[in-house]
C-alpha cells in the first residue's frame, strides 16, 4: 500500500513508536505532540523513540502544525494518499512503517482527545516492555457510554475468542512490532476495517494470535473533542458488525475450540485517583420507536434468518411498551448467532442488507439495557453486562451446532 | 481428579468447602493464612484456587495480583461475604466470584466452568 511520507530527519530505526492519529486537527495536534513527547521523555527516556503523525490526508495544515510543535522527539509524517482516508488506512500505513523501522513497541493515540496526559503514554506502552503483546485501555465509563461495546462487541468477542477485554475498540491501543506484522498478514481486511472498524478488528486479531493481552487501567474517562457533529450511529454499527461477522467466518476453526472465557491481565493498578465519568443521557423513546419502525423494513428478513422460536420471541418483544420493555439476552445472542450463519452463507450484496437489518434489533437491546440498569450504579450495571456475557457463553453450543 | 485449594481464615468455611467439594469428587487442600498461600501453591500445584477476599492477615485482592504475577493461568474464584469488592478493579483479574453461602451450588457451577475453560494453544 502506498502512502505519503515526510521524514526530514531521515529516521531509519526506532525502538518505540508513538503514533498520533489525525484528520484536520491542525488546532490540536501541537498539544498532543507536546503531551506525548513529555510522556516519552518522563517514562521512556532511555528508549529510541519516534513520533509519527498518521494523518488521513488533512487539508487544514495538520502536517505543518505537527512539525512546528515544540518537541525534542524525532518526527515522521505519514498520510493516506489523495482520495484515501479512514482510521484503518492510516493504521495500515503505520504497520508498514513500523516494519521498516523494526520498532519493538507501538502506541497509538487519537489527536482529538481532550484529556490526553503524559501518563497515557506510560499506561499504554508500559506493558509492552513487560511481556505483553497487545494492550487495550480500560477507561472510566458511565453505564450508558459505548453501548455498542456493552451490548455487542464485548459479549460476542468474549464468547467467541475466550478473552475478557471489556472496552475493545475504544480508540487508543498499543502493540509490539511483531503484532504489527501479524496485523499486516491477518484476514478479514475490508472497507469496514479501513475505516473505524479497525479498532475492533485489531483486538480480535490479537485475541486469535495467542499472544499475551492486557487491559491497562487509565483512571480517567476518554473525552473526545467534538468536531461539530456527533458520530453517526448507523455507519459505525454497520462497520463493527461487519468486522465481527467477517472474522467469525475467517476464524471459525479457532472460536469453535474456545469454551467459556479467561480474565485478561491488568496493568496500571497503581493507586492513582480515579476520575468520575460524565453522565450520559439516552433517549429511550426514540430508540424504541426506531426498533418498531424496523419491522416495516425487515420483518420478512428476520423471519427468514431466525429460527422460528427466536422469531416468535421477537414478535412478543414487539408488543412490549417502552415502560416494560425487555429484550432477553438469550434472544439477542441467538439472533446474532443466526445472523452470523446467514451472513456466512450470503453473497456480498446480501451481506450488506443483512447487517442493516440488525440495527433496529441492536437499538432494542440498548433500550432493554437502559431500562434494566436505570436504577443501578455503574458497578451494578457492570455486573449486568457480565451476566449478558455469561448468557452468550452458555448459548455458544447453539452457535456451534448451527455453524 | 482436579485439586482445589481453599484459602480462608475462617475454619468453618474451610471445613464446609472441603466436605462438599470432596463429596463432589475433587481433591481439596486448605490454607488458613494469606501469608502461606504462594509457597503452598508452588508446593501443591492446585488446578484452581478459591480465595477469600477479607482475611485477617492479607487483602485477597492483593493476593490475587501476586497469584497472577506468578501463575498467570491458574483459575481463581473469589469468595466473599459482600460484593463491594467489585468496585476495586483488581477484582477483574479473577475468573469468577461467589458470595459465601452454605449452599455451594453456585460455587460448584463456577468451579466446573473454570476447570472446563478452553482456549486454543
Amino acid at each position: 500500500m502506498a502512502f505519503y511520507e515526510e521524514n526530514p530527519q531521515g529516521i531509519g530505526k526506532a525502538d518505540l513508536v508513538a503514533a498520533i492519529l489525525s484528520y484536520n486537527d491542525a488546532d490540536s495536534i501541537g498539544v498532543a505532540v507536546e503531551r506525548v513527547s513529555r510522556g516519552l521523555k518522563d517514562h521512556f527516556g532511555d528508549r529510541n523513540a519516534v513520533l509519527i503523525n498518521c494523518d488521513s490526508h488533512s487539508v487544514d495544515g495538520t502536517r505543518e502544525a505537527f512539525f512546528q510543535a515544540p518537541s525534542d522527539v524525532p518526527r515522521i509524517y505519514l498520510s493516506t494518499e489523495t482520495g484515501g482516508s479512514g482510521k484503518g488506512l492510516s493504521l495500515r500505513n503505520l504497520f508498514e512503517k513500523v516494519r521498516q523501522l523494526e520498532a519493538k513497541a507501538v502506541l497509538v493515540l487519537e489527536c482529538a482527545i481532550d484529556n490526553l496526559t503524559p501518563y497515557w503514554v506510560a499506561a499504554l506502552a508500559g506493558p509492552l516492555f513487560k511481556g505483553t503483546a497487545f494492550v487495550q485501555p480500560l477507561y472510566v465509563r458511565h453505564k450508558y457510554e459505548a453501548p455498542l461495546t456493552s451490548a455487542l462487541v464485548y459479549p460476542l468477542s468474549r464468547c467467541l475468542y475466550g478473552r475478557r477485554c471489556r472496552q475493545l475498540g475504544s480508540g487508543e491501543v498499543a502493540f509490539t512490532g511483531a503484532m504489527a506484522e501479524t496485523f499486516l498478514n491477518a484476514p478479514g481486511w475490508s472497507d469496514a476495517v479501513s475505516s473505524s472498524g479497525i479498532d475492533v478488528w485489531m483486538g480480535m486479531v490479537a485475541m486469535t494470535a495467542r499472544v499475551p493481552i492486557c487491559q491497562t487501567v487509565m483512571h480517567a474517562p476518554r473525552l473526545r473533542r467534538s468536531k461539530g457533529q456527533a458520530p453517526e450511529l448507523a455507519p459505525q454499527f454497520r462497520r463493527v458488525l461487519t468486522v465481527l461477522f467477517d472474522l467469525m467466518v475467517a476464524y471459525g476453526d479457532f472460536w469453535k475450540r474456545v469454551k467459556w472465557s479467561k480474565p485478561t491481565g491488568l496493568f496500571g493498578m497503581n493507586g492513582r485517583e480515579t476520575e468520575v465519568p460524565p453522565t450520559i443521557d439516552v433517549k429511550v423513546a426514540r430508540l424504541h420507536a426506531q426498533f418498531l419502525e424496523g419491522f416495516a423494513a425487515y420483518e420478512e428478513t428476520w423471519r427468514k434468518i431466525f429460527e422460528p422460536a427466536t422469531f416468535n420471541k421477537l414478535m412478543e418483544v414487539r408488543s412490549l411498551t417502552p415502560e416494560h420493555f425487555t429484550l432477553p439476552s438469550q434472544t439477542w445472542a441467538t439472533m446474532l448467532f443466526d445472523g452470523a450463519v446467514a451472513y456466512r452463507d450470503a453473497d456480498a450484496g446480501a451481506r450488506a442488507a443483512l447487517i442493516d437489518c440488525f440495527l433496529p434489533l441492536y437499538l432494542a437491546k440498548v433500550v432493554s439495557y437502559v431500562k434494566r440498569t436505570e436504577r443501578m450504579s455503574i458497578q451494578q450495571a457492570e455486573d449486568y453486562v457480565e451476566a449478558i456475557c455469561e448468557v452468550f457463553e452458555e448459548n455458544k453450543r447453539y452457535l456451534i451446532d448451527r455453524w | 481428579m482436579p485439586k482445589i485449594m481453599v484459602v480462608d481464615d475462617e475454619e468453618h468455611i474451610r471445613l464446609l468447602y472441603s466436605e462438599e467439594l470432596l463429596e463432589a469428587g475433587y481433591e481439596v487442600v486448605t490454607v488458613g493464612s494469606g501469608r502461606e498461600l504462594l509457597p503452598k501453591i508452588a508446593e501443591e500445584k492446585p488446578d484452581l484456587v478459591i480465595l477469600d477476599i477479607k482475611m485477617v492477615d492479607y487483602d485477597g485482592l492483593d493476593l490475587l495480583q501476586d497469584i497472577r504475577a506468578e501463575h498467570y493461568d491458574l483459575p481463581v474464584i473469589l469468595s466473599t461475604a459482600y460484593d463491594t469488592f467489585k468496585e476495586d478493579m483488581k477484582s477483574l483479574a479473577a475468573d469468577y466470584y461467589v458470595v459465601k453461602s452454605f449452599d455451594l451450588t453456585e460455587l460448584k457451577k463456577k468451579i466446573a466452568m473454570a476447570l472446563e475453560t478452553r482456549l486454543p494453544e
